[in-house]
C-alpha cells in the first residue's frame, strides 16, 4: 500500500454515456476501514462510480484512486486489491459453490487457494454447501457465495453493489452482519444501497447522489440533522413535570420545543454536541428517561433531499 | 502465447473454462457428436470402397475422408469460441471476471487454451482411431494412400493452427457481437470459405507434399498471429460489458 491517503479517492470524476452525463465532477474520499454508503435513485451514478473504481469503466474527466493506485493507469494493481460484488450474484450456476470461489482464489494467485476458499466459505456460513451447484441455491445463499468470492483473496477494499438487493429481511440482516464483520477486520467498504435503514445502521458515512452529482456526504446523523434539523425526541417514564420543563427551557442550546404528556421534542443548536447535556439536565431534574432518539430517520432525510430542486437546475 | 498461458491466473481461467464447457450440455453434445460422425463416415467410406462404383480414384476417396479430419479442428471450436465473451456477458459473469487481475491478453489466452485443449484432443484421438481402423480393416487400393505419412504429418502440423484460426475468429466476433447466435453465424461465414486451401490439398489439386504442408502451416501461422492481434484489439472491456 502506498502512502496514507484515504483508501478510495475520487477527484472531480465525470463519465458520459453518449450524450448522457452519468457522473458529474464527483469528489469524495473513503477513509481506510470506513464503510461508506452510496445512496441515490436509479440512474444517479452509484453503479457507474463503483464500476469506475472496479476498473470496468474509465473516467472521462478527473481521477480515481484505490489505495493510491490510479484506476486507469494502474488497473492491474487496483484489481489485485479490490473485491467486487455486483448487484446480481453473477456466478457460474452449473459449477459448485467451491469451484466458483476456487476460481477466484486461483486467479488471484494465492499460495493456499484451498485454505482461502475454506476460510471464505466458513465466514459466509456455506462450508456445508460447498459441493452444491450454485444453481440450486436460494438468492440469499447465492449472494453469500458472491461475497465469499469477493473476499477470498482478503482484499483491503470491497466494492459492493446492492449486496442485500432482493433478499428477505433475515438474509439481508445476515449480509449486513457479514459486511460489518469485514469492516471490523479492517476492510474499507464502499456499498451502493437502496435500503436506507440498512445504510443508517451499517455505514459510517453516506453519500447521496442524484443525476450524477454528489448532493450530501456525512454521517447518517449529520445528513439527518442537515436536512431535518437538529431535532431529538426524549421519551419519559412518567409525565413531563415542571422541573423537567424548566430544565429543558433553561438550556441555551434549545431552539424550539414541542411537548407531549410523556415525551419532549427539542430542536437543538447541534444535536450531536448538545444531546448529552440535554439528557444530563433532564436527569438532574428527576426525569426518568426511557429513550432518546433523533427525530426522523435517514429515509425521511433522503426523501426531503430528493424533493428539493437540484442545485443549479432550472427546476423550481 | 505459451508464456502467458503458463501464468497461474491464466491456468485458473482455463480450468474454469473447461469445467464450464464440461457442464454445458449443448456444447458437450456438439463437441461429442461431431467427431464421432467425422470418424464413422470416413472409415465406412473407405471400408466399403468399390473401385467399380467410386467417383474418382482411391486418392480421391482418401482425400474425402481426410477433409473430415481437417474440418474437425475448425468446426469444433466455433461454438465454444463464439460463446467465449458474449456468453459470459449473457450469464452475467463477465463483469466480475473483468475485475480479476488478468490483462486482455491473459484473458483471451485462458479462453483460447480451454478451447484448444478439448478440440485438439478430440481431433487427434479420432484420427488415431481412424488410422488404427484403416490399418486393421480397410484393404487396398485405399489402404496405402490412407496410411500415407503426409496425412498425419499435415494434420499434426496444421490441425492446431486451424483450430487456433477458428478459435480466434470466434473470439473476435464474440467480443464484438451482442448476441451469441450472431457471433456463431458471422464466424461460420468466415470459417467455411477459409477451408478452400484444405479442400485443394485433399482433392490433390495441390499435391500434399512436405513442402505443401510447411507452406500452408507458415501461411496459417501468419494469419493466426494477425488474428491474435485483432482479437486483442477487438476486445474492449467497456464495450463487452455494455448491453446496448
Amino acid at each position: 500500500m502506498k502512502g496514507a491517503e484515504p483508501a478510495i479517492v475520487c477527484e472531480a470524476v465525470s463519465r458520459r454515456f453518449g450524450e448522457r452525463l452519468a457522473l458529474s465532477g464527483l469528489t469524495l474520499a473513503v477513509e481506510r476501514g470506513e464503510i461508506l454508503g452510496l445512496l441515490g435513485p436509479n440512474g444517479s451514478g452509484k453503479t457507474t462510480t463503483l464500476r469506475i473504481l472496479a476498473t470496468l469503466l474509465q473516467p472521462h474527466e478527473g481521477a480515481a484512486r484505490v489505495l493510491s493506485f490510479d484506476v486507469a493507469r494502474d488497473a492491474m494493481e487496483v484489481r489485485r486489491r479490490i473485491g467486487v460484488m455486483p448487484e446480481r450474484p453473477s456466478l457460474y450456476e452449473r459449477q459448485t459453490v467451491e469451484a466458483n470461489v476456487s476460481f477466484w482464489a486461483e486467479a488471484h494467485g494465492l499460495a493456499d487457494p484451498a485454505g482461502a476458499v475454506r476460510d471464505a466459505l466458513r465466514f459466509v456460513g456455506l462450508e456445508d454447501r460447498r459441493r452444491d451447484p450454485v444453481g440450486s441455491l436460494s438468492k440469499g445463499l447465492k449472494q453469500r457465495v458472491a461475497l465469499a468470492r469477493a473476499i477470498v483473496h482478503r482484499p483491503p477494499v470491497l466494492l459492493l453493489d446492492e449486496p442485500s438487493s432482493g433478499l428477505d429481511p433475515s438474509a439481508a440482516a445476515a449480509m449486513e452482519g457479514l459486511i460489518r464483520d469485514l469492516a471490523r477486520d479492517g476492510a474499507t467498504v464502499l456499498l451502493n444501497t437502496h435500503r436506507l435503514a440498512e445504510a443508517e445502521r451499517l455505514c459510517d458515512r453516506v453519500a447521496i447522489l442524484r443525476e450524477g452529482r454528489l448532493l450530501r456526504i456525512g454521517t447518517p446523523r449529520q445528513v439527518r440533522a442537515a436536512l431535518l434539523g437538529h431535532i431529538v425526541e426524549v421519551e419519559l417514564a412518567g409525565i413531563v413535570d415542571a422541573p423537567a420543563q424548566r430544565a429543558v427551557e433553561s438550556f441555551p442550546a434549545v431552539r424550539e420545543t414541542w411537548w407531549a404528556p410523556s415525551a419532549i421534542r427539542v430542536r437543538l443548536a447541534d444535536a450531536e454536541r448538545d444531546t448529552p447535556e440535554l439528557v444530563a439536565r433532564l436527569v438532574s431534574a428527576g426525569a426518568r428517561i426511557i429513550a432518546v432518539r433523533p427525530a426522523g430517520d435517514l429515509e425521511r432525510a433522503y426523501l426531503e433531499l430528493m424533493s428539493q430542486p437540484l442545485p443549479g437546475s432550472l427546476a423550481a | 502465447m505459451n508464456a502467458i498461458i503458463a501464468r497461474p491466473p491464466v491456468r485458473a481461467l482455463a480450468r474454469k473454462e473447461l469445467r464450464e464447457l464440461r457442464r454445458h450440455r449443448m456444447i458437450v453434445a456438439t463437441a461429442a457428436i461431431l467427431p464421432v460422425a467425422f470418424l464413422v463416415l470416413p472409415v465406412a467410406n473407405l471400408l466399403f470402397y468399390d473401385p467399380a462404383r467410386a467417383i474418382g480414384g482411391p486418392d480421391f476417396a482418401v482425400g474425402q475422408a481426410m477433409f473430415c479430419f481437417f474440418l474437425t479442428p475448425v468446426i469444433m471450436p466455433a461454438t465454444m469460441a463464439a460463446y467465449g465473451i458474449i456468453g459470459e456477458r449473457d450469464q452475467g459473469t463477465l463483469e466480475p471476471l473483468l475485475t480479476l487481475p488478468l490483462s486482455d491478453r491473459e484473458l483471451l489466452a485462458g479462453k483460447v487454451a480451454a478451447i484448444l485443449l478439448p478440440t485438439l484432443t478430440a481431433s487427434f484421438a479420432i484420427y488415431a482411431v481412424y488410422m488404427a481402423a484403416v490399418a486393421a480393416v480397410v484393404s487396398e487400393p485405399v489402404r496405402s494412400p490412407a496410411l500415407d505419412w503426409t496425412w498425419p504429418f499435415g494434420l499434426l502440423l496444421t490441425g492446431p493452427l486451424l483450430a487456433l484460426f477458428s478459435t480466434l475468429t470466434g473470439l473476435v466476433f464474440s467480443a464484438r457481437s451482442k448476441d451469441v447466435r450472431v457471433a456463431e453465424h458471422l464466424s461460420g461465414l468466415v470459417l467455411l470459405p477459409s477451408m478452400l486451401p484444405v479442400l485443394l490439398i485433399v482433392t490433390r489439386t495441390i499435391e500434399p507434399s512436405l513442402l505443401t504442408w510447411l507452406g500452408f502451416a507458415a501461411v496459417l501461422a501468419l494469419v493466426d498471429a494477425a488474428l491474435w492481434k485483432t482479437a486483442v484489439r477487438a476486445f474492449d472491456r467497456e464495450r463487452a460489458i455494455s448491453t446496448v
